[in-house]
């Protein structure tokens, strides 16, 4: 293990690697080695071969819940971005009192019990809901709208989920842009929507791009939202993952499916980790 | 100017009504479940009939709902424990360690992070029904650490990459045994961090429904797989008033949360 | 205190094993179902025994079939979809049952086979919303009539007997004639009225779907409706060609307490067990001698009291062609 000598001040190739192996081992016996296991049944099960591979690109279906999960991961993306922007401006803004108050309602929803927050979204949107009855009590639509059920049910659950993601590294980035580069840009004679568009849009779009991305993979392998929220039309690759294994008994093809979705989340990370490193972090730690 | 609230002009309007648009937003099925909880209706029929206790009574009356919570709350400490004390030592590895492949550890121990839980959960427990831990406490302790161990590395990396190694390092010149500074010196100064991984540990731990469906015994329930078969099986208001208790406790744990913070940053 | 820690790791463990041990795990679908069979049955079962019941659930075919593919099985008693238990006995994943401890002379001989003894036997009715529909529905053709029953109409979720058979009735199909089942006829009589359908993925679903008028009128369990009266809901079942189908109880291979299971079985198939759970849940008894134990209104609603014109599903064809009917149904639902 690590030496006292070591530790502080010997350059030794290795120094400071011992602190790492417990979680090294817990990773690689319980994380590394079941996920492997998983995927080696892809090709093993129901006899060697790629034929699991196959059947997931030759059959319809399978194509389009691919289509589904990266057009619901990329609505949302769009979404979650599109309202979370002005929110962490003005949070970066902001007087305290009153971002300590946006912050609270942020927190509280994103500590909220998942589950407890997607049923009160299925009742919420129901044709009989409350939101359905509103509508039709003040005369905006005759019939209720189909908001559960289907991809606009999917797309307000998850951008509700998805919204603090987003604003909390867009907040970050935001606070630690200089307001005088901005002043600078005024003096040079540039307007408003040529700040906007010039300074603000560029200088915040590193805290954006992680937190969009962080965004798109988390909503490329959500599960209980869109099962819960989504019609049959709207099944995404986790989902049927979980249908592939838990009714169809077919651990080969579940197996398929799954590399598939960690091929496509586990790339998306690396180029995380490679462009946004610095803003990922916040993302995750707030 | 678009960067100071006193001069955004009219443009601070249009911020603040889709601010306050977004809160409400977030607000509403929160507000929306604590509302359903007393309402009569068995069949969750907004606005109800009459208002009501008895799903209260109902949960408080049916041992398995306080059963899981327990279950939840067993399972939450241990994995805060694990996944902060694991946390730390890797923490201190990736800030000062200098080996080859650092970066590479560290993107590894995120990992968990962005990998998509549903693959996480069905690999973990083919392994687990063949070792033996499927459904056991330690089980659940196990797959639980994994997920919420990214968060602690975060936390922590942050704080121990802020604090100045040189106050430990003179700790240690002054006598003090290099475990010694770091628990007297290194520990103290990186409270906040240590606090964070361990709040965020514990609430992944107590909201995390996918891999708990399939980790779940019958003797072994947490919460959200208790909500998650009810929401599937009886869809019962008593789920809305479980719903609520778990948002008052969370505005507890948020208040405790802040005053600990406002006394650790003293 | 590392030490501690793992003292107090290793005591968790071995108790958690040692709740295993002895106890019998049965896994049901949960909800007033299982509530039902728990009182029916695990009580009258740990009164007798002294073995306790701990019950589990919901019923997952997946994790059925890992356990057992593991070796590591920790259902003793497992509540399933008729036509399951013939496909998985097929594949050898359920113990044979032991005639000598369950008595088979007492059971309806529609519901045992070799592997697997009835739970409880079902109907799929026709239920409506009478606050909701001014008219009565009166035929599974009229569940497809949207201009005569306006409104979203609701059917089971997953891929088993029953919607499909009903497409075919509703579209003239001879009850005689049902099986094979013409699939594709099944799946464009579906398509007219496919943007209208809520599925429902479980009974209480189903009921809330009725009861608060979100569909109208469905597909439901008789047991469902049955209990909605019960709570004072104005709802109303047709049971003009209602189809029956059954729960039974599978021993998976390789459970711990095989000879304890099937004491549970005795139990559960015995008169009184039965006669107590169809009380409870509104579901028929598989017991021949069950009916006289229970209180004549009961008897009244049970599906047995609307035999004319009843139709039993095939669950043989079903185990044969479930795989691909499965395939096809999800194919067909995602699309």
């Amino acid at each position: 293990m690590v030496t006292a000598t070591a530790d502080i001040r010997e350059p030794f190739r290795w120094t400071g690697m011992g602190y790492a192996v417990p979680a090294l081992l817990l990773l690689a016996f319980f994380f590394v080695l079941p996920v492997l296991a998983l995927l080696l049944r892809s090709i093993t099960e129901p006899e060697l071969g790629l034929q699991n591979y196959a059947e997931l690109f030759a059959t319809s279906t399978y194509a389009r819940v691919l289509f589904n999960t990266f057009l619901v991961a990329g609505v949302v993306t769009l979404f979650s971005l599109l309202l979370g922007f002005p929110v962490a401006w003005l949070l970066a803004i902001m007087p305290q009192r009153w971002a300590r108050i946006v912050f609270a309602v942020i927190l509280l929803s994103m500590w909220t019990n998942l589950l407890a927050r997607t049923y009160a979204w299925m009742v919420l949107l129901q044709r009989t809901g409350v939101i359905n009855k509103m509508l039709m009590a003040t005369g905006l639509v005759s019939e209720p709208l189909p908001l559960v059920n289907n991809l606009t049910g999917v797309t307000i659950g998850m951008v509700y989920i998805m919204l603090p993601f987003i604003i909390l590294p867009l907040h970050a980035t935001l606070r630690a842009i200089d307001p005088a580069i901005l002043n600078a840009a005024a003096l040079c004679g540039a307007g408003r929507w040529q700040i906007f568009r010039r300074v603000l849009v560029p200088l915040s779009a590193p805290g954006a791009a992680a937190g969009a991305l962080m965004v798109f993979v988390m909503s490329l392998g959500y599960f209980v939202t869109p099962s819960l929220l989504g019609g049959t039309a709207n099944m995404m690759l986790a989902g049927m993952i979980a249908q592939l294994i838990q009714s169809l008994l077919n651990w080969g093809l579940g197996g398929a499916a799954a590399f598939i979705l960690l091929t496509v989340t586990l790339a998306i990370y690396a180029l995380q980790l490679r462009y946004f490193s610095g803003a990922a972090g916040t993302a995750g730690g707030r | 100017m678009l960067l100071s609230y006193d001069r955004l002009g009219g443009l601070r309007f249009g911020l603040w009504a889709i601010t306050i648009a977004i809160c409400l937003f977030l607000l509403l099925p929160v507000l929306f479940i604590a509302a359903l909880s007393f309402g009569s209706s068995q069949w969750l029929v907004f606005p109800p009939p009459a208002w009501t206790w008895r799903w209260y009574g109902e949960l408080f009356a049916d041992p398995r709902w306080l059963a899981a919570a327990w279950t939840s709350l067993k399972v939450g400490a241990l994995v805060t424990i694990c996944s902060v004390v694991l946390g730390l030592l890797a923490s201190f590895a990736l800030v000062r360690g200098k080996f080859p492949g650092r970066l590479w550890l560290k993107a590894l121990f995120l990992t968990p992070m962005v990998l998509p839980v549903v693959v996480f959960a069905v690999a973990l427990y083919a392994l687990f029904l063949r070792i033996g831990l499927s459904g056991t406490l330690i089980g659940f302790v196990i797959a639980h650490t994994i997920l919420a161990f990214p968060f602690a590395v975060i936390s922590i990396t942050n704080a121990l990459e802020t604090f100045d190694k040189s106050i430990e390092d003179a700790a240690i010149l002054c006598g003090a045994s290099p475990w010694l500074a770091k628990w007297k010196v290194t520990l103290p100064a990186i409270r906040l961090g240590l606090f964070s991984a361990a709040l965020f540990s514990f609430l992944i731990s107590w909201d995390e429904v996918v891999v708990a469906i399939f980790m779940a015994s019958p003797t072994l329930q947490t919460l959200p797989v208790r909500i998650w078969g009810a929401l599937r099986q009886d869809l019962t208001p008593v789920i809305a008033a479980a719903s609520t208790i778990l948002v008052v406790l969370t505005l507890i744990l948020m208040a405790v949360a802040g005053l600990v913070r406002k006394v650790f940053a003293k | 205190m590392f030490k501690k820690l793992s003292i107090a790791l290793a005591f968790t463990m071995a108790t958690s094993f040692a709740a295993y041990a002895d106890d019998l795990v049965f896994t049901s679908w949960g909800g007033t179902t299982q509530d039902a069979q728990k009182e029916a049955w695990a009580d009258p079962y740990t009164k007798a025994s002294g073995i306790n019941v701990l019950q589990d659930g919901p019923t997952d075919y997946g994790k059925l079939k890992a356990m057992v593919d593991s070796g590591n099985v920790s259902w003793d008693v497992v509540d399933v979809e008729y036509d399951f238990a013939i496909a998985a006995a097929k594949a050898g994943l359920l113990e044979p049952i032991d005639f000598a401890i369950v008595d088979k002379k007492e059971i309806d001989p529609r519901f045992v086979t070799d592997h697997a003894v009835g739970s409880f036997y079902y109907s799929f009715v026709l239920g409506y919303n009478k606050d909701v529909l001014k008219e009565e529905p009166k035929s599974w053709a009229d569940l497809f009539d949207t201009a005569k029953f306006a409104g979203k109409r609701t059917f089971y979720k997953w891929s088993a007997p029953g919607v499909l058979e009903i497409a075919l009735l509703a579209d003239g199909v001879a009850p005689d004639k049902l099986y094979p089942l013409d699939l594709d006829r099944a799946f464009a009589k579906l398509d007219t009225i496919k943007k209208d359908i809520i599925w429902w993925g479980g009974g209480a679903e189903s009921q809330q779907f009725l009861a608060s008028g979100e569909a109208p009128l469905g597909m439901f369990w008789n047991g469902r409706i049955f209990a909605i009266q019960q709570t004072g809901g104005n709802v109303a079942a047709s049971w003009n060609q209602n189809l029956t189908a059954a729960d039974v109880l599978v021993v998976p291979k390789g459970a711990r307490n095989k000879e304890a299971a099937m004491k549970f079985l005795a139990t559960a198939t015995s008169a009184d067990g039965q006669a107590v759970l169809a009380t409870r849940s509104g579901y028929a008894p598989i017991n021949i001698n069950a009916k006289t134990r229970m209180d004549a209104a009961v008897v009244a609603s049970l599906p047995d009291a609307h035999s004319e014109g009843q139709i039993n599903l095939d669950m043989g064809y079903w185990a044969q062609h479930r795989d691909e009917i499965a395939k096809r149904w999800y194919d067909w639902q995602a699309k």
